[in-house]
């Protein structure tokens, strides 16, 4: 009862941080797996210089924490371009640029786990390079990499709680306010917790569902 | 219809095809036998560059093929292929695995497209299966889908590549038959095959590869009654052994 007392009176700021880490999981996801399928055209390119291009930038991504690169976004534009960035968009660039790289490989592996056959029955038929990465491979490749892409998307989720470390008022920034405000310091935290869960477990169940309905060609 | 000038092909180091000339004519059935390894594959994909030649020219219909760059298109589209192992497209039903294409580059309407279909798919008496998806299709029936669907494209020239070889026996004489048929159209066919009979009774050529190069080639009752060769006679003795 604690815990809903505890929401009730501080729903503004919890609506307020449920908004934001909604809208920065929301953009990142789309920003990152755009982003992470033209890399990972990239790495499958004829040309050397755009794979190597792809696998620096990935190697890079993936060596680093995620905590350091939101630092690097904020605090390196005004220092490097004297911009002073808003947290937010600060913040978007992160998780998107971060998210990319994993979304690039998850793809990646996908494009190459569909048989070769696929291709030269496909390109047999008269169908261009383009025709048939979009009608014959891509369609096949999603549904290998599904249960992947949805495990990268929750972990995207979950990330954005980084972005409480440079500002950002998304909803570990609330629930720590909430903490310091309340003196509670271990209620907040359960609610952030259950609501991050909520998000999470709905979406897993949403691409479960995509998986099954993809599932009827087995 | 096809004309082969001193082709190469070369995997890494190994000499995969040595100095190939062929010409096949049109209406011709051509059937490619052989030794595995002996590169009749690798020459059967090359005359629609699903492999690149190292050297040599292929002409289709009088154009190099060679120098066409992405207008090979526009060439594949003539030529029609049946793989080992059908590839068929698994996400996709058996009627829009024959329709795809010709609604895609013949830009053909879908009605079109499906009328010719369930031509086909009548003619290979499946018509019942044709909202079903390939994995729920015997070998046999997969491969006479995978023909129709190269049919759906009014091909000039067919190409077999060891279509019945992974099939179960019993299944090869359907696909066979639907073989057989296409050849009495009059159908311009290149077919790599280990089965002597089917060679025998329908091409009208028979060439006999090994190690990368055309060791005999004959119209086909002279070539099994008569061959030249003693590679030709060692291997013809082996596979008719039984």
């Amino acid at each position: 009862m604690n815990l809903v007392r505890l929401f009730v009176e501080y729903k503004d700021y919890y609506i307020t941080g449920i908004k934001i880490t909604l809208l920065l999981s929301l953009l990142s996801l789309i920003i990152g797996t755009s982003l992470g399928s033209l890399l990972s055209l990239f790495k499958l390119s004829k040309l050397k210089i755009l794979r190597l291009i792809s696998t620096f930038y990935i190697e890079l991504v993936r060596g680093t924490p995620i905590m350091v690169q939101i630092a690097l976004v904020y605090f390196g534009s005004y220092v490097i371009m004297g911009v002073n960035m808003d947290a937010f968009l600060a913040a978007l660039i992160a998780v998107s640029l971060n998210s990319a790289a994993y979304v690039a490989e998850i793809i990646r592996s996908g494009i190459q786990s569909v048989d070769k056959g696929q291709w030269e029955a496909s390109r047999s038929l008269g169908l261009t390079n383009g025709q048939t990465m979009r009608y014959i491979i891509l369609p096949q490749a999603v549904k290998n990499i599904l249960p992947a892409l949805g495990n990268e998307f929750v972990t995207l989720i979950k990330e954005t709680s980084v972005a409480s470390t440079i500002g950002v008022a998304e909803l570990m920034y609330t629930s720590k306010i909430v903490q310091s405000t309340s003196y509670q310091p271990f209620n907040p935290l359960i609610i952030v917790a259950v609501t991050y869960f909520i998000f999470t477990f709905t979406l897993s169940q949403l691409i479960g569902l995509l998986e099954r309905r993809l599932a009827h060609n087995d | 219809m096809i004309k082969i000038v001193n082709l190469h092909k070369f995997f890494d180091h190994k000499h995969i095809l040595k100095n190939i000339n062929l010409e096949i004519e049109e209406g011709e059935v051509v059937a490619l036998i052989g030794p595995s390894g002996s590169g009749k594959s690798t020459l059967i994909r090359c005359i629609n560059y699903l492999e690149e030649p190292t050297s040599g020219e292929i002409y289709i219909m009088g154009r190099n093929i060679g120098n066409l760059g992405k207008k090979i298109d526009e060439v594949r589209k003539a030529i029609g292929m049946v793989f080992q192992h059908f590839h068929l497209f698994p996400h996709k039903t058996v009627l829009e695995n024959i329709t795809l294409a010709p609604y895609l580059t013949k830009k053909q309407s879908k009605e079109e497209a499906e009328k010719k279909a369930i031509k086909l798919l009548e003619t290979m008496d499946l018509l019942d299966k044709k909202d079903a998806y390939p994995t729920s299709l015997s070998g046999g029936q997969k491969q006479r889908i995978a023909i129709a669907r190269a049919l759906a494209m009014d091909p000039e020239i067919m190409l077999f590549d060891e279509a019945t070889s992974a099939l179960d026996p019993e299944m090869v004489g359907e696909v066979l038959n639907v073989m057989k048929d296409l050849a009495k159209t009059g159908m311009t066919m290149v077919v790599v095959t280990h089965e002597i009979a089917f060679a025998k009774q329908v091409a009208d050529r028979v060439i006999f590869m090994a190690d990368g190069e055309i060791v005999e080639e004959n119209v086909a009752t002279e070539f099994f009654e008569n061959p030249q060769n003693p590679r030709t006679k060692e291997f013809l003795s082996r596979v008719l052994e039984y």
